[in-house]
């Protein structure tokens, strides 16, 4: 559009629309919402927060899981993530894939197959040891967020390790540093920014998560549970607007600090030469005591998949171990509900993907008024617990003007706009690779500024959109906490139904419908990487 | 050879099926400016982080002082290397970088001190000591990181293309300073290089390199005007290659033949089993370099042997020295002429007569 290409007509105005559908859904369905949130409870509402002793423990309760949860996730994923990329434990291979599957999986499955495995009537606890658990209450969520959580840590880390020049740690040894000295003195130290980087990110997701609390946390509240129970038991939804601001206020913040905090910090170095590099052998005690680790971790992970397969076979789980497909069979009385989650869901997925890559493209390739505000409210919802979203849409668009109460169209914006911040970073990170000299080229050759975005910018950009696009619809299909406040019996998908079936105890058939859950997200994944190889980055944190 | 401090024998080493380096072997004295110089991928790299102890090599053996270091910690070896990218930690000032080594081997801080003020003298790098490696430039990155490797007293310094980061004239101006410390120091250096003029200018010794295999090893003046092959002759400097066949000899010279002209050798630079192999090879090469022939008045007479015709094909005009491109010989041939002039010859026809005793064979 500058210097020197040709101007055509159709691209400048495509572009126009572009840029104002893009503004405008993102004050609709983003902004919008968020103040409408903060606008719902009257100010003696605000004023009674602090003397509200529930919600101060509940927030308090929120907190605490937020540090337990986030240190041994962070704790967890370094290890994974050093024995991975820095060590010759034997298994690595295999660690990694087991602990990447949390990532494509509902949120509320780990508290739900422990609940099977290690509660009252648990296969494990009650079953093998003979020991009645109550795993119900913190102990057990804390459990199983570090089971659910810990896997994003292990990401985030991974890509610090690789990206620390193997060159830092050969001077190091080169001038006498060995084993844990040059831990503690080279690798730590350049890891340290990217490991405040995971903690902050896993933090915001346990801060927002609602899966693992609703199931297993027993009588131990927290403001995202908390929030729902105040919709679901009083109707009080100036209550539950509060806590999702006490929720939003400190993910915000965290967001803000990992953002444009810990992201300066960082030491990763790029070089033009890339060194062959040889692992250097681990002394037998650290390669032991690492492989346990990841061995017993792993081990776990297995186990919330093994429950669930074994949960959606027996007739009763803890008392009729007898073998049943008819949990299957029932499950056809809900079609309605998988049909609704795929369709919503892939449509979802699709447009999520498509908003996020057009919003990326004109963030980074144009200069139009609002840029900034488009690039902010993009990454935004990254910050928003699925809960808060959920209430604010529920809010803003469930009376005139815009009343979608029970419709489809409710569910499919939220997944669409809660998923976009992924997308869109993908799209960022893509196009930043994509050096503007192509298009300085393109438009020197003398091609114009659609057949530049036609032939050469779209064509790169495939990839990422694919990426996202598998990305959204995954993480639309398993999400429980955006869609709760808007589920009615008319527009329920799937993951809600297993929330009730299994608050109900109806276990078997919960874990039978979370079997084919994972079966859809896996084949998704399946599909992805068979159709584009290793050009499909999922999840890249 | 002085007594050689670090010995590499028959040293092999791969990386999957990719033969990095190929039973290699060569010795360095104590002391030495040795360099590795070949094309990229030739197996310098390869050599020098062998020698660091960063790779464990598959085959041979590799001493320093005698002692076979194959399995000794890289650290161990007390021979420090000096990374292309200088590797400095970011997360450290400069004189905790500088320090790091000696902090790592629980030396008294007094005694860091001193050997600190000693190193930063001769590196001119006193005022960086409490900046961090993100805000010095990258001449200065280089001083701190070959400070880092020499407080250390280095039995063997390595160094891994360290100036290939610099710009040109930083580059010309470390590289007589880095010699001339070397040279104060007498610490035995091996450097290794793509750049032959830098291999040429530094070097006592340069092992020249390609295909993870040792080509040849010498003296500066001997790989340049001795190369042992086709390679090593069009790999450092700037070459003509006239194919043909020694058709005579006497004491003074070899007589080539090539396309139908007759070559002067000088034979008396060659040993008697040298002279044999090019007299009964049925092609031998002939290696001119472009400074070594002269363009002759043609009207002027004179010494007339040696002396050949050409027509100029092009040019370039350098200053010092103007570069010709000339029809001759049956080929192209590339001709240096010093301080040309402004009305020197540009184009037409011009003899020019080779030198005997600066040409080179080759038996092909």
């Amino acid at each position: 559009m500058k210097r020197g290409s040709y101007r055509s007509k159709s691209y400048e105005t495509s572009l126009v629309v572009a840029i104002f559908v893009i503004v405008a859904s993102l004050l609709i369905f983003v902004m919008y919402p968020i103040v409408e949130v903060f606008l719902y409870p009257k100010a003696g509402d605000f004023l009674a927060i602090l003397k509200n002793a529930r919600y101060m423990k509940t927030l308090q309760n929120s907190l605490i899981m937020m540090l337990l949860s986030t240190s041994s996730s962070t704790f967890l994923g370094f290890i994974f993530a050093y024995t991975v990329t820095r060590t010759n434990v034997p298994g690595r291979k295999l660690f990694k894939l087991i602990s990447l599957l949390p990532l494509f999986s509902p949120p509320f499955m780990v508290a739900f197959s422990y609940i099977m495995m290690f509660g009252k009537n648990g296969l494990i606890t009650a079953g093998i040891f003979n020991a009645r658990v109550n795993i119900f209450g913190w102990q057990g969520l804390w459990l199983a967020q570090t089971i659910a959580f810990f896997p994003v840590a292990f990401l985030v880390m991974e890509g610090v390790l690789q990206s620390i020049s193997p060159g830092l740690e050969n001077a190091g040894r080169n001038l006498g540093a060995t084993g844990f000295t040059l831990f503690r003195t080279i690798t730590f130290p350049l890891a340290r920014p990217g490991v405040a980087g995971a903690a902050l990110l896993v933090a915001i997701q346990v801060l927002a998560d609602f899966g693992n609390p609703i199931i297993i946390s027993g009588s131990f509240p927290v403001l995202a549970t908390e929030a729902w129970m105040r919709i679901e038991g009083w109707a009080d939804i100036a209550g539950a607007a509060i806590l999702s601001i006490l929720l939003l206020l400190p993910s915000f913040g965290i967001f803000l600090l990992q953002r444009y905090w810990v992201g300066r910090r960082s030491y990763v170095t790029i070089t033009g030469k890339i060194a062959q590099v040889e692992i250097q052998k681990t002394s037998a005690p650290v390669k032991w005591t690492l492989f346990g680790i990841c061995a017993l971790i792993s081990l776990l992970v297995v186990l919330v998949y093994v429950g669930l397969i074994i949960g959606a076979f027996v007739n009763g789980w803890g008392y009729d171990w007898t073998l049943t497909l008819r949990y299957f069979q029932e499950i056809s009385s809900r079609s309605k509900e998988l049909i609704r989650s795929l369709t919503y869901s892939l449509i979802a997925g699709f447009s999520s993907a498509l908003f996020a890559m057009v919003a990326a493209y004109l963030v980074s390739r144009k200069r139009f008024f609002m840029r900034k505000f488009v690039d902010f409210t993009s990454i935004l919802p990254a910050a928003l617990p699925g809960i808060f979203l959920g209430i604010g849409y529920s809010i803003s668009f469930t009376r005139p003007p815009v009343d979608l109460y029970g419709s489809a169209a409710i569910i499919v914006l939220s997944m669409i706009f809660w998923n976009i911040s992924t997308g869109y970073q993908t799209g960022i990170g893509a196009l930043q690779q994509i050096s503007p000299s192509f298009n300085e080229a393109a438009s020197n050759l003398g091609a114009t500024s659609m057949r530049i975005f036609r032939e050469i910018e779209i064509p790169l950009i495939k990839a990422p959109f694919f990426s996202a696009f598998v990305v959204s619809f995954i993480r639309a299909i398993t999400t429980l906490s955006v869609i709760v406040f808007l589920s009615t019996s008319k527009n329920a998908v799937v993951t809600f139904s297993i929330m009730n079936m299994i608050s109900d105890g109806f276990y078997g058939k919960a874990a039978a419908l979370t079997c084919v859950l994972l079966i859809i997200s896996f084949s998704a994944l399946g599909l992805a990487k068979l159709f584009m190889g290793k050009q499909v980055q999922l999840f890249k944190v | 050879m002085e007594h050689a401090h670090v010995a590499i024998r028959n040293v092999s080493k791969k990386f999957g099926s990719f033969k990095a380096l190929d039973s290699v072997s060569l010795e360095i004295a104590q002391g030495s400016f040795t360099t590795l110089l070949g094309p990229s991928g030739c197996g310098k790299t390869t050599l020098l982080r062998s020698i660091a102890g960063f790779y464990q090599i598959d085959d041979g053996e590799i001493r320093i002082d005698d002692r076979v270091i194959n399995n000794v910690p890289s650290h161990l070896r007390n021979a420090i290397m000096v990374f292309q990218d200088y590797a400095l930690f970011p997360h450290m000032t400069i004189k905790e970088n500088i320090t790091y080594g000696l902090r790592i081997r629980k030396m008294p801080l007094d005694e860091i001190e001193k050997r600190l003020t000693k190193t930063i003298q001769y590196l001119d790098i006193g005022m960086l000591l409490d900046r961090m490696p993100g805000q010095i430039s990258g001449g200065q990155q280089q001083r701190v990181a070959l400070a880092r490797a020499l407080i250390m007293e280095p039995e063997v310094l390595l160094l891994d293309e360290p100036l290939s980061n610099l710009d040109a004239n930083l580059r010309n101006s470390i590289r007589a300073e880095l010699r001339q410390l070397q040279q104060r120091l007498r610490i035995t250096t091996i450097y290794v290089t793509h750049d032959q003029s830098e291999a040429l200018a530094m070097s006592d010794s340069i092992a020249v390199l390609s295909a993870g295999k040792i080509m040849q090893v010498g003296s500066p003046a001997e790989i340049y005007y001795h190369p042992a092959n086709k390679f090593v002759a069009s790999f450092v400097g700037t070459v003509n290659f006239i194919e043909g066949a020694v058709v005579g000899a006497d004491d003074m010279y070899l007589r080539m033949e090539s396309k139908g002209a007759q070559i002067l050798v000088d034979a008396r630079k060659f040993d008697d089993a040298a002279r044999r192999t090019f007299e009964q090879s049925k092609k031998v090469l002939l290696v001119v370099r472009p400074e070594s022939m002269k363009i002759v008045d043609s009207s002027a007479s004179g010494d007339a042997s040696n002396v050949f015709e050409g027509e100029v094909d092009h040019f370039i005009f350098e200053g010092s020295a103007i570069r010709y491109w000339l029809r001759a010989l049956g080929s192209m041939i590339i001709l240096d002429a010093f301080d040309p002039g402004e009305t020197g010859i540009r184009s037409g026809a011009v003899k020019f007569r080779i030198d005997p005793s600066k040409v080179h064979l080759i038996a092909l």
